[in-house]
């Protein structure tokens, strides 16, 4: 029993931290006002670059940051028409994750034929925290762990001071809030928005880099299996907060984790229930019915506004 | 003269802007010096929102000299843009009407964004923002809340914040925009004492409204627009509000407001029961029941609950009195926001007018009259084009490319059309200019007096205008509803009146920062 909840924790927490990072940096994009559908090609983008990194360096650290490389320049492509041509960030997201899913699929590809095989790659080993990782069920979960994630760990209260203690986080939560008055304040609003939208993407490259070195060991075609639009949900449940989207993230990855847990036990019941758990909070906090949701007032829409 | 030319602040000679073939600004000249309260007055569409945009480097103009501070910002040899930023470092603060503060950030957040950024980046300038805050309070008693959020704020508290966020950057030349058409009436003497301190102080201050009685007790000099062009510039000793209204409409004739007549009130057509306070607003057929407030008071849920638009029993928004309503089947509702609530801009003025008479017999046709007769709507749509003398070009123009006062004219022909049992309206005037205010109260007027009269609710936060054309009068305090005694129905007693419980709250506001 202990043994089995310890691997629950385990995978909750690794299911958890892909979805925690990217839904960290879309709160980041969304608190500027930009909405980014796009994460998910951000992340299978990061996915393919670290593995292309890794191997080409035989750094499994170079690979994760050419893989954060990799989904921001995907962002690109998500915030130039989104934040300076003023397109519609719905459909601009839409054709970003089809083309991060679509070219990650032709370059792996080309690079490894069709039948994809078994890869090579270096893989980003746990950091082992004495002491700490000793302690019973907690510990290997949280302190025996990629480096990755307790990274991910330490950006939610970075995010938090950034957000909420800073001149550039207000800034940012300004041109989120009311573009207008945040420019008759003379601040450059466009720019704020390109910045945050691109930190989002940035992590969201971090997240695949962190699912395909640490997590999967290689990477498959779609391997971010619709975690972009998860994270999404993930940010209106942890409303727009980094601490509540930490939560929440590990929220929706232990959902995730419960249906190993419950094969192990050999518990027959409907685990794919679980699965929509947090989809039923999600909704609950959108409804009002835990706390106040309340998504920055100027999101998803384009500035300077035309009539 | 040329002690006058090195005392002014700016300087505007020839300005022209045209959008499209609308020629907005047409040889607009202004001068604002030093040390003075200078009024910019016109009506709408006169081009003073204009006028300011090019000044606070939001528009470019097509020709024309702007010179700020003496240094020349447009003109000969000059192309070089103007920005936001520039006119911020030149020193000119823009008070918009439209408050540019964000609702979610607290008043303190407000005033840090962007005060300091070429400094710095990370810190934010709290200390120095606190200080400076405290250093305007001591010289100017303005008291702001620093450390609610500004949705929570009323729009007294908003306009003060906002005044307070342009002096911490210390313009020399201070601009607002119709500060005082959101203000009760002592918050305007305090705000025009204000304005008085600061041109003391050496600033510049250039104020633009476009209620005469204020302007000329505030301003040293004025400057009238009429059809983008300065009409009249002269001290104010040297006017009288007569010549400057008539330099405004250019025609004497528009200026004569209609009287007062008494009407017998008719049989009851809408009553309101307010459970707080057990109040019965009975609205009779025949009559005006005027309802002054401040904003925010609960007037806004009263209009929408006697137009049928929210339930009366449901929550009761900032303090409005839940309680049960009986209305009549016709009810005409002309709402604050024409723009928003009124119009659909993007829809033409005939599908303008559909929405509404859409369950009208007479414009239903087809089996069972499952179809709209679009031929009989377009038909009753330049009816009313003709009728209410709106500026179109025709029912096919979208709802947005008409004017303010042409937009107001649709809704108000809309709603009237018909015999409505009762006609709810909601600042119907507001932002409108002369011609445009007396239309619609013309209309009211005409109205009360047919023959199968409406009763008629005018809920307004102009006192002039409940005053002038109401029957019975009402405040509406922190959603109760007094009902005014006939001896007391004067700008003082209604504008005493109308703040009795908001003083007590900004009161208690202030002792929470402190």
């Amino acid at each position: 029993m202990i043994v089995a909840l310890s691997a629950f924790l385990a995978a909750g927490v690794r299911l958890g931290v892909p979805l925690v990072l990217a839904a960290l940096g879309e709160m980041v994009s969304e608190r500027a006002g930009v909405l980014n559908i796009g994460l998910e090609g951000s992340i299978i983008a990061g996915a393919l670059g670290s593995v292309l990194g890794a191997m080409a360096t035989g750094s499994p650290a170079l690979g994760i940051l050419i893989g954060a490389a990799a989904g921001l320049l995907v962002g690109l492509a998500f915030a130039v028409p989104v934040v300076w041509l003023n397109t519609d960030q719905i459909i601009t997201g839409t054709a970003v994750t089809l083309l991060g899913l679509g070219g990650t699929a032709a370059v792996y590809t080309a690079r490894f034929g069709a039948t994809g095989a078994q890869l090579d790659v270096p893989q980003l080993d746990r950091l082992r925290i004495p002491v700490l990782a000793d302690i019973p069920v907690i510990g290997p979960a949280l302190f025996d762990v990629a480096p990755t994630v307790y990274l991910t760990f330490a950006l939610a209260p970075l995010l938090g001071w950034f957000l909420f203690r800073t001149e550039w986080g207000l800034e940012v939560r300004a041109v989120g809030e009311d573009p207008d008055a945040a420019a008759a304040a003379g601040l450059p609003v466009r720019r704020l928005r390109f910045g945050a939208a691109l930190f989002g993407t940035l992590l969201a490259g971090l997240a695949g880099a962190h699912l395909a070195l640490a997590y999967a060991g290689t990477f498959t075609e779609n391997m971010s299996a619709g975690r972009g639009f998860i994270a999404i949900a993930v940010v209106v449940l942890g409303r727009w907060r980094p601490w509540g989207v930490l939560v929440a993230g590990l929220f929706f990855g232990a959902a995730d984790a419960l249906q190993y847990l419950l094969q192990t036990l050999g518990w027959d019941i409907g685990y794919q229930l679980f699965l929509a758990l947090p989809y039923i909070l999600t909704l609950a906090a959108l409804g009002g019915w835990i706390g106040r949701a309340r998504a920055p007032a100027a999101l998803g829409l384009p500035w300077p506004r035309t009539h | 003269m040329t002690d006058r030319e090195v005392r002014a602040a700016v300087r505007i000679r020839g300005l022209r802007r045209t959008f499209g073939s609308v020629v907005a600004l047409d040889d607009a000249r202004l001068e604002v010096r030093a040390g003075e309260v200078h009024a910019l007055v016109g009506e709408n569409g006169a081009g003073k929102t204009t006028l300011l945009s090019v000044l606070a480097g939001h528009l470019r103009p097509d020709a024309g000299e702007v010179e700020v501070d003496g240094a020349s910002v447009f003109g000969a040899g000059r192309a070089r843009g103007w920005s936001t930023r520039d006119a911020w470092n030149r020193g000119v603060g823009m008070v918009h009407q439209h408050f540019a503060l964000v609702p979610r950030l607290t008043g303190e957040e407000n005033l840090s964004l962007g005060v300091r950024r070429a400094r710095s980046g990370w810190a934010l300038p709290t200390d120095w923002v606190r200080e400076r805050v405290h250093r305007i309070r001591a010289e100017t008693g303005l008291e702001v809340d620093l450390s609610r959020q500004v949705e929570a704020l009323s729009i007294g508290e908003r306009q003060r914040l906002e005044i307070v966020k342009v002096l911490l950057r210390d313009p020399r030349i201070l601009v607002l925009d119709e500060p005082t058409a959101v203000l009760a009436p002592s918050e305007v003497e305090g705000l025009l004492t204000l304005l008085r301190r600061l041109a003391g102080e050496g600033r510049a201050v250039l104020l633009v409204a476009h209620k005469l009685d204020e302007v000329l007790r505030v301003a040293d000099r004025i400057t009238v627009l009429r059809n983008g062009r300065t009409v009249l510039e002269a001290d104010r000793a040297a006017v009288t509000a007569r010549s400057v209204a008539e330099a405004m409409v250019g025609d004497a004739e528009a200026l004569d407001a209609p009287q007062r007549t008494t009407v017998e009130p008719g049989e009851v057509r809408a009553r309101w029961l307010g459970r707080t306070d057990g109040v019965d607003l009975e609205l009779r057929a025949g009559e005006i029941v005027g309802i002054a407030g401040v904003e925010g008071n609960g007037q806004r849920e009263l209009a929408r609950a006697l137009a049928g638009r929210e339930t009366a029993a449901g929550p009761g928004g900032s303090g409005g009195a839940p309680g049960r309503i009986h209305l009549p089947d016709r009810v005409a509702y002309v709402p604050q926001d024409r723009g928003r609530e009124g119009l659909i801009g993007s829809f033409d003025l005939a599908e303008n007018v559909a929405l509404g008479h859409h369950a009208d017999p007479d414009v239903r046709g087809g089996p069972g009259g499952a179809f709209l007769r679009w031929n009989a709507l377009v038909a009753r749509t330049r009816e009313m084009i003709h009728t209410f003398g709106i500026r179109t070009s025709g029912s096919r123009a979208t709802a947005a490319s008409l004017s303010g006062g042409n937009q107001q004219r649709l809704v108000v022909a809309r709603e009237l059309h018909g015999s409505p049992e009762l006609v709810v309206a909601e600042n119907p005037t507001r932002g409108l200019d002369v011609a445009g205010a007396r239309f619609v109260h013309d209309q009211l007027h005409r109205l009360r007096r047919a023959k199968h009269a409406p009763a008629i609710v005018l809920v307004s936060t102009d006192l002039d205008e409940v005053l002038a054309l109401s029957d019975r009068v009402f405040t509406i305090v922190r959603g109760r509803l007094t009902e005014v005694p006939e001896a007391e129905r004067t700008r003082e007693g209604v504008g005493a009146r109308m703040l009795e419980a908001g003083e007590g709250r900004a009161a208690r506001a202030g002792e929470g920062t402190s």
